[in-house]
């Protein structure tokens, strides 16, 4: 078959499945059983998948989605989340929106450093999500920012696959992390921006009430009681993954245990909070590993049948000039983005890219940066972006898909905006690195 | 029947039950084992294992709870743009499908299980684990799953809600 | 014209799959009209770990990958890990026939040649190695990288705090100071970027690299004899041609890092021969032992070691 006809009926299966309201891991798993059987050699190709899905659980990279939903949820659920949010409100006194801010800065802190935007992603939006709607934040002003902190998390260094993709791509680990600085302050003062822009248009989104002003020794009795404490979990996190005591995978286990003592420490560990967290943290992780289990699959059917390389190497063989060959490139991503997780992406298309982009005359750290950018665009895309389906799992029962498409659109638009930048002005990624 | 149903429903339970306490043993394994290893001590190998392990125990043992919890997210945009006779078809149709998917996955996962054990591979790492152990939760899980998914295809209740807006 | 699909274990850019690739690429020119190989792709087609039994199961025709990656099946593998041979030599003496027979019998697949042989592991430090007294190394204190591989060597003999990491995550480990010493190949560590915080290298050099190809054996047996034999020719002269590639990239690398300022510390005399002796032993124990809980025995345990090891060989 060729690789357009693969394509179309995998991609097409998929689509028509979701569509008509299959669970998306179940969508997954019967578009993978299509396609092993006719790609990869009937029934022996369906016991493939299962090795498949069995190699990518066992996986240890796995590891930090459940321990941060169950640091998120025991923060919910002991009330601990609740003290501190009380106290920011009330030291922010009346900024519009301000939860909002915090969650883009306190969210680029914890996800950049955690290594994993799934984990992030569950851990913030487990923490983040219920609290600010049940202060009468519009889901879009807590959804939207946790979405785009994985973005920034992906560029801001440490990035683990930032050194995936220089050691692939066999370019300068150094040069392409320090290049994502510039940039990652960049995309996080768009998202300020684009905060600021929201609660302007709409200032119901965000509530804007009237605070008593508090005394000097008011604000650092909170403070000490309501903020260090619970800050100091995840500044203690970083500080051990930096310090070398654990790794980025381990260090969400020592969150979540963090997270318990203090519950302890401030009361509010009840049998009943703890039985609800573990649940919570369970059903979010079955769904997202389910999903995992199916999409892995996908990925390799995709590449496998001759899909993925047909479709790259069809789109990468116009004439064009170098910037709407880039933007080509960046569209490949975007599409394979949707279906495949990030590392398969990178093992098809490194080979492919980064010789074209030479030969185009583009620096390879900054395609570098190019890249790492529509990879982690390419997680939050609807309809099919895996964070979206994280969200879906660790948000109120009452969030429909389509709030979180169209909390995630503005700060996709703000990603999109940074690339551009990027292509009229290099120099925000190469001047740092000094190339 | 009664009973029968009752003790079913029970071993679905404490399926889940056992992939929650999978969890807890991710934290507790972790921490003993930087632990260990920050005081300068071996951690013994099966501690890391184990929680790979884990992984895969707790994602078989809990999926088929997660189906009867409704927890698998599904895009409900077509359904519920349906009326409500169509809604009910389409809704008992896709659950109808998800049970094929499942039994064909039961298939072969007994098929896969029954290799390994044949062939006596194993899944190498820090120990030689006979794959079969890990193997046989796919027919079990996918079993399972089935038969909650069948419960949508037959039972009073839906899988979808039609309601886009609420419960999605 | 018969057809072939194949995938690779590693990725597209390292030097390995380089090397199956120039494989490929020759079939495909001399076996013009008579056979080809069509690659499909590497880890992101198939799982790294999943591959040997993709083509057990015929899912795929031809993989290149490690032995190590399916040593669950086939503890046999062993015996080129533990091996001071080249594919050449063990070609010559019957070796590689051995273990094909045995890859045909346990797994149903054609063992078609060794290939990227001759190459050995060292063990790398980022901080001065310690000897102690008699000369022998002192792991105490080192955080060392493992894997299933090396643990058998690394904590039976040298007794290390053994740390177990996949390849992707060293890098940050060492970047952080998680780990400070790791195993790998003589050739590689640049690739890795590892040489950015490794500073010593660990003489003398253990283990060998055991990357082959294996062929489904319906495959393989539907083929037409021409186009078995083309393959089969190919292969070996490869096996030659990837040992003299792979030395001439291992000098330069060599004197790369030494420009970068690697230095070498070399174990002498009885401390030497013990070093090498415990990677071989324990490795050959490893062996044995798996060997014995298969049905088919540990028959050819004394013909492997014959075949794979020469005593000689370690005394240059
Ligand atoms: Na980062
Ligand atoms: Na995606």
């Amino acid at each position: 078959m060729e690789w357009y006809g693969a394509l179309a009926v995998l991609l097409g299966s998929i689509m028509v499945l979701m569509a008509v309201g299959m669970p998306v891991a179940l969508a997954f798993l019967a578009a993978n059983i299509l396609g092993a059987w006719m790609f990869m050699g009937g029934g022996a190709g369906v016991t493939q998948l299962l090795n498949n899905g069995f190699g990518s659980l066992t996986s240890f990279a796995l590891v930090p989605i459940p321990l941060f939903l169950l640091m998120g949820e025991i923060f919910f659920f002991t009330g601990l989340g609740a003290r501190m949010f009380n106290a920011i409100d009330k030291l922010l006194g009346r900024l519009p929106g301000r939860l909002s801010y915090v969650t883009v800065i306190g969210g680029t802190g914890f996800s950049t450093l955690s290594g994993s935007s799934m984990g992030s992603t569950a851990l913030l939006g487990s923490l983040m999500v219920p609290e600010m709607i049940q202060r009468g934040y519009k889901k879009h002003m807590s959804i939207g920012p946790i979405l785009g902190t994985g973005g920034l998390a992906i560029i801001i260094p440490p990035s683990a696959l930032a050194v995936l993709l220089a050691t692939l791509a066999q370019i300068d680990v150094g040069a392409l992390l320090i290049a994502g600085i510039v940039p990652g302050l960049i995309l996080a003062g768009l998202y300020i921006g684009l905060i600021w822009l929201q609660t302007r248009l709409d200032p119901a989104a965000a509530p804007a009430y009237e605070v008593t002003p508090l005394g000097a020794g008011e604000k650092v009795m909170l403070i000490l009681r309501d903020v260090v404490p619970m800050l100091s979990v995840m500044v203690l996190t970083v500080a051990g993954m930096i310090g070398g005591i654990f790794t980025p995978s381990e260090a969400a286990a020592f969150g979540a245990l963090g997270v318990l003592i203090l519950a302890v420490l401030y009361g509010g560990l009840t049998m009943d909070a703890l039985r609800k967290s573990i649940t919570g943290a369970l059903k979010v992780t079955l769904m997202a590993y389910l999903i995992v289990f199916g999409s892995a699959t996908f990925s390799q059917l995709l590449a496998f049948s001759g899909a993925s390389r047909g479709l790259i190497d069809w789109a990468t063989g116009f004439e064009l000039a170098p910037v709407a060959m880039l933007l080509v490139m960046f569209a490949v991503l975007l599409v394979l983005g949707m279906f495949m997780e990030q590392i398969s992406m990178m093992l098809l298309t490194v080979p492919i890219f980064f010789p074209l982009a030479t030969n185009l005359g583009f620096d390879p750290v900054w395609f570098g940066l190019i890249m790492l950018l529509a990879l982690e665009i390419s997680f939050t895309t609807p309809p099919f972006g895996l964070l979206l389906f994280v969200m879906k799992g660790v948000a109120p029962p009452e969030t429909t898909m389509r709030d979180i498409y169209t909390a995630a659109f503005p700060f996709i638009l703000c990603s999109l905006v940074l690339v551009a930048l990027l292509i009229v002005f290099p120099a925000l990624a190469l001047w740092l690195p000094g190339r | 029947m009664r009973p029968l149903v009752r003790a079913y429903e029970a071993v679905l339970t404490s399926m889940a039950v056992v992939a929650g306490s999978m969890l807890v043993w991710l934290m507790v394994s972790i921490v003993w084992s930087v632990t260990m290893r920050n005081f300068g001590m071996q951690p013994p190998a099966w501690l890391f294992t184990s929680s790979e392990y884990a992984l895969l125990y707790m994602t078989m043992l809990g999926a088929p709870w997660l189906v009867r919890e409704k927890g698998h997210v599904h895009i409900e945009l077509v359904t519920a743009a349906l009326p409500e006779p169509a809604q009910r078809v389409v809704s008992r149709t896709v659950a109808a499908l998800c049970v094929a998917v499942s039994l064909v996955l039961a298939w072969k996962g007994a098929e896969l299980f029954l290799t390994n054990v044949e062939r006596s591979d194993y899944d190498v790492r820090a120990y030689y684990t006979p794959k079969w152990i890990l193997t046989i939760a796919f027919p079990v899980s996918f079993s399972l799953m089935a038969v909650e998914f069948a419960r949508f295809v037959i039972g009073p209740e839906l899988l979808h809600s039609g309601e886009a807006g609420v419960h999605e | 014209q018969d057809t072939l699909t194949a995938v690779h274990a590693f990725p597209e850019t390292l030097i390995y799959t380089q090397s199956f690739l120039e494989f490929v690429d020759k079939v495909n020119e001399r076996g013009e009209g008579v056979v080809q190989i069509d690659v499909r792709g590497g880890p992101e087609a198939i799982g790294m770990f999943q591959q040997a039994d993709a083509v057990r199961n015929g899912v795929v025709d031809m993989v290149y990958t490690p032995g190590s990656f399916y040593g669950g099946a086939l503890p046999e593998k062993d015996a080129l890990v533990a091996s001071n041979l080249t594919a050449v030599e063990t070609r010559e003496n019957g070796g590689i026939e051995l273990i094909d027979s045995i890859h045909q019998e346990k797994m149903g697949v054609k063992y078609l040649g060794w290939f990227d042989s001759g190459v050995c592991y060292n063990l790398w430090t980022r901080n001065a190695p310690e000897l102690d007294a008699d000369g022998n190394l002192d792991v105490t204190g080192l955080k060392l990288r493992g894997n299933a591989v090396y643990n058998a060597f690394f904590t039976d003999y040298l007794g290390a705090q053994v740390i177990d990491l996949p390849t992707t995550d060293v890098y940050s480990a060492l970047e952080r100071g998680v780990v400070d010493a790791t195993g790998w190949t003589q050739i590689g560590l640049i690739d890795l970027k590892w040489n950015e915080f490794l500073n010593y290298r660990v003489e003398p050099c253990f283990f060998s690299t055991d990357l082959g190809v294996i062929v489904n054996l319906d495959a393989w047996n539907g083929l037409s004899e021409e186009a078995r034999t083309v393959l089969q020719e190919v292969a070996i002269e490869h096996e030659a041609a990837s040992v003299e590639a792979l030395k001439e990239k291992r000098d330069a690398d060599f004197a790369q890092l030494e420009e970068q300022g690697m230095q070498v510390v070399e174990l002498e005399g009885q401390a030497r021969a013990d070093y090498l002796a415990a990677a071989r032993e324990k490795t050959w124990a490893r062996m044995k032992g798996l060997m014995e809980e298969h049905p088919m025995g540990a028959g050819n345990y004394e013909a492997l070691i014959e075949r794979f090891y020469d005593p000689a060989a370690d005394a240059q």
